[in-house]
C-alpha cells in the first residue's frame, strides 16, 4: 500500500519529465556498416531528445526477430519499450505488427514500409486494424538508383564513353532480387536510363549486396561487353568490386570506365574524392534517427499524421566531392554527436511546419 | 543295376546343359554387341537429354553471372551415373568444371551450344559432357547378366519339366518295364504286363512296346505248345531213322539177310546161349551152284535176282522167330538153326535145297534154274565158332566135289 503511495506520487511528479523508451529492432548485423551507422544516429538522435533508447541486432536472421520480439513481450510492464521501431526486412512486419499490438505496445516501421499487396490486405491501413501501429518512414529508395545513374550517364556524356556505335553503354549490379529497396534502386537506375536516349543498358545482374560476387560478374560482363564504359552498383561495396575487377584487367576506374555506387563508407567518400567513384548517393541510415523525432513529437502531443502516416522520403543527398569531405570531416567514423536532434522536432520548435527528412541538411 | 548305370533323364539334362551353355555363351556374345550398341544408344540419348534440359537454367545461370549456380548445375549433371565429366567453356573465357577426372581417352564429348536466354542467336558458352564409361560398362553388364539369368532360370525350368515328363513318361514305365522282364519265367509267361498310365493318357510308343510285348509272349507261349507235339514226332522220326540205320548196318541191303558183321555178334550169342542151355545147334553153309557163270553169261543183274531169290526162300521156309540167314560171302549163306539137332538141320538143309532147285528166277524174259550146295553141321561143347563153320565149310566143299546140288552129310 506504502508502496503504491510512493509510486502514484512518483509518477505524478516526474510525468512530465519522464523518458519516453524505444526499441530498435535492428535486422542487420552488429557489424554492418549501414545498419551500425542507423543504430549509431538513432542513440545520437535519442540522446539529443532524452529518450531511453535500446538496440537489438538480429544479425540477419528473422527469426531472430521475432525471439527478440516475444522477449520484449515477455518484460514486466514497467519494462517494455513505449514503442517499437523495426524495418520490413524479410516480411517480418505483419507478423511483429500482431505480436506487438497484441502486447499493447505501439509499433513504427522505419526503411522499408509495406510494399506486399497481400500484407497490405492482410494488415490494412495504420492505426485501423493494428490502433498500436502509429506508421511507417520508408526510404525512397529509387532516388538513390536515379541520381547516381544520371550523374553517372552525366559523367559518360561529358568524358566522351560512347562505344562504336555512339552510345553509352552501361552495366548495372543490383542487390538481389528478393529486397524492395533493390529493386527500387534498380528502378531508378532505368528511369534514368529511359530519359536518356543515348545510353543503353546492356545487363542488369545481381550480385548479392558482395563485392566478390561483384568483381567476378563485373570481369564476365566486361568480356561480354567491351563497348561498356559506365557501371552502375547497387551499393558502395559491389562498385568496389566491379572497380577491382576493372582494375585487374588493366583499367583505371574514373580514367577509362566509370563507376556508380550507393551508401556513405569511408571509402566510398575517398573513392569519390579520388574520382574512382564518378557519383554517390547515400545517407539514407537516417530514416531510424527520424523516426525517433517523429515518435517524439507523437509522444508530446504533436501527431505526425499531418504529414502523412506512411511516409515514402527520399533522404538521399547525392555528394560531391566537397560534401564528401564534409561527411568525412563531420560525420567520419560515425561520429554523430555533433548532430542536436531537438532542432527537427515540431514540438520543439513550433515554427517547423514540414520535416525535412533529407540528409543533406546535415551536411550544410 | 550296375555302376555304369545312368538314368536317360540324367543323359537327356546333361545334353540340355551342355547346349544351352553353349547357347547361352551365343546368345550372351550376340546379347553383348546387341547392349553395346543399345546402351551406347541410350547412353547417349540420356546425355543429350541431360545436357538439353539443363540448357535453359545454365543458359540463364551464365547470363546473369551466377558462377556459383553454373558450378552447382555442373555438380549435378556430374552426379548423374552414366556421366563421368562435364566441362563448360564460357564464350567470355571462363571454364567450369565437374566430374571425376578429365578424360584421358579418345572419347568425344556431347557438345552443346548454350545460346543466350530468350534469344535465338548469340552464343554463351559451350557444355561438353563426357559419358562414365565405367557406367557404361557396369549398364552392358548389367543388360547381359539380366539376359543370361532370364534364359539360365528358363533353361532350368525347361530342364526340370522334361525331366518330370520324362520320367513320368518314359522312365517310370521303362523301369516297370525292365522289372517285369527281369522277373519274367517260363512259368509266369502268360502273366501280362500292365503299366499304370495317368489318366486320359493318350496311347504312345511305351504302350506299342507294352503290345510288342504282349504279341512276344503270345509268340512264346504258342511256340512252347507245339514245342511237346514237335518233339514227340521228331522222336519218333529219329527212333525210324535209328531202326533204319541199326537194319542198314546189320542187314545186307540186296538180300534181306543179316550181313557179316552181324553174324559175327550173332553166332557168338547163339552159341554161349547153346552152352548155357545144353540146347542142340546147328549151321547150315550154303553156296549157290556155278553162280559165277550166272553172273558171266546174264550179268550181274541176274546174279542180283539169283540171290534176292534164294534169300525169299530161306525167309519162306525158315522159323522166322528162331533161325536166320547171314550172307556170309558173295553167293554164300550161313543158316543158323538154334532148337535144332543135327538130322533135323539136314532135312531143313535138304527142304531147302530143294526149293532152290524147283525155283525159276527170270531174267530178260529167260528162265533161269539154279542149284546150291549145303553143308550141315551141329555144334559140340567146345567147339569155337571157327570149328563149327570150318566142319560146315568141309561138308559144303565135299558136297560141291560131289557133283553139287546135294546136302551132306546126306538126308
Amino acid at each position: 500500500m506504502r508502496h503504491r503511495l510512493v509510486l502514484f506520487v512518483g509518477l505524478l511528479l516526474t510525468l512530465p519529465a519522464m523518458a519516453m523508451s524505444v526499441a530498435l529492432l535492428n535486422p542487420g548485423k552488429a557489424d554492418e556498416a549501414f545498419w551500425l551507422s542507423s543504430a549509431r544516429l538513432m542513440a545520437q538522435a535519442a540522446n539529443s531528445l532524452d529518450i531511453r533508447f535500446e538496440v537489438h541486432y538480429a544479425e540477419r536472421q528473422h527469426t531472430r526477430l521475432l525471439e527478440i520480439a516475444r522477449k520484449i513481450i515477455a518484460r514486466p510492464a514497467g519494462e517494455r519499450p513505449d514503442y517499437v521501431v523495426f524495418s520490413n526486412d524479410y516480411a517480418t512486419g505483419p507478423e511483429l505488427l500482431r505480436l506487438f499490438d497484441a502486447a499493447g505496445i505501439k509499433t513504427f516501421m522505419a526503411y522499408s514500409g509495406l510494399s506486399d499487396p497481400a500484407d497490405r490486405l492482410a494488415i490494412g491501413l495504420p492505426r485501423t486494424r493494428f490502433k498500436g501501429w502509429l506508421g511507417s518512414l520508408e526510404v525512397h529508395a529509387e532516388d538513390a538508383g536515379y541520381q547516381t545513374a544520371r550523374k553517372l550517364i552525366e559523367t559518360g556524356r561529358r568524358v566522351g564513353a560512347a562505344g562504336k556505335d555512339g552510345k553509352l553503354h552501361l552495366l548495372a549490379l543490383a542487390g538481389d532480387r528478393s529486397t524492395p529497396s533493390s529493386h527500387r534502386r534498380s528502378a531508378g537506375m532505368r528511369r534514368a536510363i529511359a530519359e536518356a536516349p543515348d545510353v543503353v543498358l546492356d545487363q542488369e545482374v545481381f550480385a548479392a549486396w558482395s563485392k566478390d560476387k561483384a568483381a567476378e560478374q563485373a570481369g564476365w560482363l566486361y568480356q561480354r561487353y567491351p563497348d561498356a564504359r559506365l557501371v552502375w552498383a547497387g551499393s558502395d561495396l559491389m562498385a568496389f568490386g566491379a572497380m577491382q575487377a576493372w582494375e585487374s584487367r588493366g583499367g583505371k576506374a574514373g580514367r577509362d570506365a566509370w563507376f556508380s555506387g550507393i551508401n556513405t563508407s569511408n571509402e566510398a567518400m575517398d573513392a569519390l574524392k579520388s574520382g574512382r567513384l564518378a557519383a554517390l548517393s547515400g545517407g539514407h541510415f537516417i530514416a531510424g534517427a527520424w523516426s525517433l523525432v517523429m515518435l517524439y513529437d507523437y509522444h508530446h502531443g504533436r501527431d505526425f499524421a499531418e504529414e502523412g502516416l506512411e511516409l515514402d522520403q527520399s533522404m538521399f543527398a547525392s555528394f560531391t566531392p566537397r560534401l564528401a569531405d564534409r561527411f568525412l570531416e563531420r560525420y567520419g567514423d560515425m561520429r554523430f554527436e555533433r548532430i542536436d536532434f531537438k532542432r527537427y522536432s515540431k514540438v520543439l520548435n513550433p515554427s517547423l511546419k514540414r520535416y525535412d527528412f533529407n540528409f543533406e541538411q546535415l551536411l550544410r | 543295376m550296375s555302376v555304369d548305370f545312368r538314368p536317360i533323364a540324367t543323359s537327356l539334362m546333361r545334353a540340355i546343359w551342355r547346349w544351352a551353355t553353349l547357347c547361352a555363351c551365343l546368345i550372351g556374345s550376340i546379347q553383348a554387341v546387341f547392349s553395346y550398341f543399345h546402351v551406347q544408344n541410350e547412353f547417349e540419348m540420356q546425355v543429350r537429354d541431360v545436357g538439353r534440359s539443363n540448357i535453359p537454367l545454365l543458359s540463364i545461370s551464365i547470363w546473369d553471372i551466377e558462377p556459383d549456380i553454373v558450378q552447382r548445375q555442373l555438380d549435378a549433371i556430374a552426379e548423374k551415373p552414366q556421366i563421368g565429366f562435364v566441362s563448360l567453356t564460357v564464350s567470355t573465357g571462363q571454364v567450369f568444371t565437374a566430374g571425376e577426372s578429365p578424360p584421358t581417352d579418345k572419347r568425344t564429348a556431347v557438345r552443346f551450344d548454350i545460346p543466350p536466354p530468350g534469344r535465338p542467336a548469340g552464343h554463351l558458352g559451350r557444355l561438353d559432357i563426357y559419358e562414365n564409361p565405367q557406367a557404361f560398362y557396369r549398364e552392358m553388364l548389367y543388360n547381359v547378366a539380366v539376359a543370361l539369368l532370364g534364359y539360365g532360370i528358363l533353361t532350368f525350368l525347361i530342364c526340370t519339366l522334361v525331366v518330370y515328363f520324362l520320367k513320368r513318361e518314359l522312365a517310370d514305365p521303362l523301369r516297370h518295364i525292365a522289372r517285369f522282364v527281369a522277373t519274367l519265367t517260363p512259368d509266369r509267361l502268360t502273366t501280362p504286363l500292365k503299366l499304370e498310365r495317368p489318366d486320359g493318357h493318350i496311347r504312345d510308343e511305351i504302350d506299342l512296346v507294352v503290345d510288342g510285348f504282349k504279341v512276344l509272349q503270345d509268340g512264346v507261349n504258342g511256340y512252347i505248345a507245339n514245342l511237346d507235339e514237335l518233339v514227340a514226332q521228331r522222336t519218333q522220326e529219329l527212333e525210324t531213322a535209328m531202326l533204319s540205320i541199326q537194319h542198314l548196318s546189320s542187314v545186307d541191303s540186296l538180300t534181306g539177310c543179316f550181313n557179316r558183321r552181324l553174324f559175327n555178334e550173332r553166332i557168338v550169342q547163339e552159341l554161349e546161349r547153346a552152352e548155357r542151355y545144353e540146347r542142340p545147334l546147328s549151321v547150315a553153309f550154303c553156296d549157290i551152284d556155278h553162280f559165277k557163270q550166272v553172273n558171266d553169261l546174264h550179268g550181274h543183274w541176274a546174279g542180283d535176282q539169283v540171290l534176292k531169290a534164294v534169300a525169299g526162300i530161306f525167309q519162306r521156309l525158315l522159323r522166322s522167330d528162331v533161325d536166320w540167314v547171314a550172307r556170309y560171302g558173295g553167293e554164300e549163306f550161313v543158316i543158323v538153326l538154334a532148337e535144332t539137332g543135327l538130322n533135323e538141320a539136314v532135312s531143313t538143309a535138304e527142304r531147302l535145297r530143294l526149293a532152290i532147285e524147283r525155283e525159276v528166277v527170270f531174267c530178260n524174259d529167260k528162265a533161269l534154274n539154279i542149284t546150291a550146295s549145303f553143308g550141315v553141321a551141329q555144334y559140340s561143347e567146345g567147339d569155337s565158332v571157327q570149328v563149327l563153320l570150318q566142319k560146315a565149310d568141309s561138308l559144303l566143299y565135299v558136297a560141291k566135289q560131289a557133283g553139287r546140288n546135294r546136302t551132306l552129310p546126306s538126308p
